[in-house]
């Protein structure tokens, strides 16, 4: 199947199932939710240079395409030139991200894949390459753009976000250049109260004589 | 009765860890589906009677001292579906404790008795005449009392609190310290997470700890995966205990005359639908509503730090009344994963500054008196929460939403971010009306967030339109109780907790 007519036929499905609203089917992770598309996924559209990159051995709940989208979210997602914050590539962001995922349960899982994979390949019909391939800005700006989209484009930018975002936001070592507290009671050594008392019985038991 | 043994600290769990054969036989005088508000109370209050309660939780013991305070982590061990479960579009993300001790875990620790005129729809619509103010007040009077529930005082109002509540002053609008059940706040500012130092009054060191002290046997890790009944009467449930790898430990059968469910407004009517019970009048999973809530932050000019202090403070009653508007305003301290998820300034450069400022954002939350438009269904394999913001609610939702906006501004704000999908910044009061307007009611353009499930088996005195009699008996299988939010005939706009605890210890002395 040449790309063209994958083109098409991934458009015409996508079309179809907007107008059937058959691919909504979340289940939520984090904040945003969990694409789903009703039925199976697709092959890309076109190729990458990164096709060529395995993902890392720790990598193993995530496809390869799939970790060499979140790791380019993360890159277009998390600037930090001029401000005080970590730089993204010090934080396990895709690790993290890896491991949120590994709570869906299979049929989600399998269904949020492949929303990825749209995300990843739509871009071939604006751009010419896949969201991966694209350049910051224009990654930036794909994101935007589907912020503001069909309901499709808006979950699965959603989706990709929260992930990324709580991923790097989640690590201890980003909360020292926003003044972040992060856990407070061992610090203060906050002593633990325990149970409350038991409660003294109820008047109306009296008259019930029934109080243990 | 034998004798009483209240446990300062802590609580005695059986565990998977624990399961030591394949299969467990109990026998009860009640058995609780659930430890959160509506199990634990109704624990604690049949087991001082001397009756025989086995209390059974779907999720996991964590005792406080493995609280981690870090949100992520709380999300996946403390929260129903690891912090993942939504409604079925994805955009509203449904948030229940699944621990030993359920919501009342991670909860905001706010109490708001039900409204009178919510009491008075109940009793005109729903033929709830015993619902009276009068009648639940006694009630009321009692769980406060034993959870410690206050006014919160001036050192529990966090910076964010006083800087809304010095803006709703100069507005002219009605504004008022929260009520929450709490001893000695430690100010850490992570509720969500579960407080680390035992001060929250929830049911973990409350209720379950004073049932386990009059006898109850409380068991973790364990999933009812069917009510039993004979001769059309309750008669236990069949369990299968989890270990935490995901293997089963053993299967469990606990005999039982009398059996209460309370697993929450989600987990309870799927349970029923699974046993096919108590739906004679249809009603069971529907009529769901949860006070789908918003977290609107805002930016100030000098450092607010809204991880710092009592996470929720004050509340703005103004528009409490659904003739008023029907929607609340609070407070809420936020940490930094909380923020990510809260506002959408747009990508890049634009979210990282407004994360690098992080420390000068307060927010607001919004709660609607939601209509019960939704429902709970089961498939056979997995649940699902069917809810929409309904048409008739999206201008509420965007009424709360105006009032927070103009808040913030009042109080001083340069910045208000619309948690939509797209970038909308509100910086001046003529921007509040275009932005807000302009708003679609559609799946995934707001983020929306609800902590308060209910309706879902509802109370009522028509056996043809409800499923729970106002004593909490279904009406269709004597012996067959639910105490949780699932039985509220409608939403109540404010926070539930306190209605549960005291519907439920009616409801349980009602049985002894």
């Amino acid at each position: 199947m040449n790309s063209q007519f994958q083109a098409r036929r991934v458009a015409a499905f996508w079309q179809r199932g907007m107008a059937r609203r058959r691919f909504l089917k979340w289940g939520l992770t984090g904040a945003a939710g969990v694409a789903a598309v009703a039925v199976g996924g697709f092959a890309v559209l076109r190729q990458s240079p990164l096709d060529s990159q395995s993902a890392p051995d720790w990598a193993n709940g995530l496809s390869d395409t799939e970790y060499h989208l979140f790791d380019r979210a993360r890159q277009v997602l998390l600037p930090v030139a001029g401000t005080r914050l970590l730089n993204s590539d010090q934080v396990p962001v895709v690790r993290n991200v890896q491991r949120t995922l590994s709570y869906l349960d299979p049929t989600t899982r399998k269904e949020l894949g492949t929303g990825l994979g749209l995300f990843d390949n739509a871009a071939v019909f604006s751009h010419g390459c896949r969201f991966v391939d694209l350049e910051d800005e224009a990654a930036r700006a794909f994101f935007d753009r589907w912020g503001e989209g069909s309901v499709i484009q808006r979950t699965l930018a959603s989706v990709i976000k929260q992930l990324v975002y709580s991923a790097y936001w989640q690590d201890a070592a980003t909360w020292p250049a926003v003044d972040f507290d992060g856990p407070v009671s061992e610090k203060w050594g906050l002593a633990y109260l325990g149970n409350a008392p038991l409660p003294e019985a109820p008047a109306s038991d009296s008259s019930r004589g029934s109080q243990a | 009765m034998s004798e009483v043994k209240w446990q300062a600290s802590g609580l005695n769990v059986h565990q998977a860890s624990d399961v030591t054969q394949d299969r467990l036989n109990l026998d009860a005088d009640v058995v609780i589906v659930g430890s959160g508000a509506g199990g634990a109370v109704s624990a604690y209050e049949l087991a001082r009677r001397g009756l025989n309660v086995v209390v059974l939780e779907a999720g996991p013991y964590v005792p406080s001292e493995q609280f981690t305070e870090r949100f992520t982590d709380s999300l996946e061990t403390l929260y129903q579906d690891h912090g993942g479960q939504t409604n079925s579009s994805g955009d509203l993300l449904v948030l229940q404790g699944a621990c030993v001790g359920g919501s009342t875990v991670v909860n905001g620790c706010v109490c708001f008795r039900t409204p009178d005129f919510i009491l008075q729809d109940w009793q005109r619509d729903f033929g709830l005449s015993e619902l009276t103010e009068g009648e639940l007040a006694p009630y009321f009077d009692e769980v406060e009392k034993n959870l410690a529930v206050h006014d919160n005082g001036e050192h529990e109002i966090a910076r964010h609190g006083q800087i809304i509540r010095a803006g709703a002053r100069q507005l002219g609008w009605s504004v008022k310290p929260l009520k929450r059940n709490i001893r000695q706040c430690g100010l850490t500012g992570h509720c969500l997470s579960g407080c680390k130092s035992e001060r929250k009054q929830s049911m973990l060191v409350t209720y379950l700890p004073w049932a386990a002290a009059y006898g109850a046997r409380i068991y973790s890790d364990t999933r009812v995966d069917r009510i039993v009944t004979e001769g059309g009467r309750a008669a236990g449930v069949e369990a299968t205990i989890t270990r935490h790898d995901g293997s089963v430990a053993a299967s469990m059968t606990v005999t039982a005359p009398r059996v209460i469910v309370a697993a929450g407004a989600v987990q309870t009517p799927v349970l029923l639908l699974k046993s096919g019970l108590a739906n004679r009048s249809g009603m069971v999973g529907k009529n769901f509503a949860c006070h789908p809530s918003l977290y609107v932050p805002a930016r100030y000019p000098q450092p607010v730090h809204p991880w710092r202090g009592a996470m929720l403070g004050v509340y703005v009653d103004e528009f409490l009344h659904p003739d008023k508007g029907g929607f609340v305003l609070e407070d809420g301290g936020a940490g930094l994963v909380e923020l990510t998820m809260a506002a959408e300034p747009g990508t890049g450069e634009p979210f990282m500054d407004y994360m690098a400022n992080a420390k000068y954002l307060a927010g607001l939350v919004t709660l609607i008196h939601d209509h019960n438009v939704g429902r709970i269904e089961w498939d056979g394999e997995r649940k699902k929460i069917d809810y929409q913001l309904s048409d008739v609610d999206f201008p509420s939702m965007q009424r709360a939403l105006k009032a927070a906006a103009r808040l913030h501004l009042a109080s001083g704000a340069q910045e208000v971010y619309v948690p939509a999908s797209d970038r909308r910044i509100i910086r001046s009061e003529a921007d509040i009306d275009p932005l807000v307007n302009s708003l679609a009611n559609q799946p995934q353009h707001l983020r929306m967030v609800s902590y308060h499930p209910q309706g879902t088996c509802r109370m009522g005195a028509d056996p043809d339109n409800s499923v729970v009699a106002a004593n909490g008996e279904t009406h269709d299988v004597p012996g067959l109780y639910v105490t949780d939010a699932s039985l509220l005939p409608t939403s109540i706009i404010v926070n539930p907790q306190i209605t549960v605890y005291a519907l439920a210890t009616r409801i349980a002395r009602l049985m002894a």
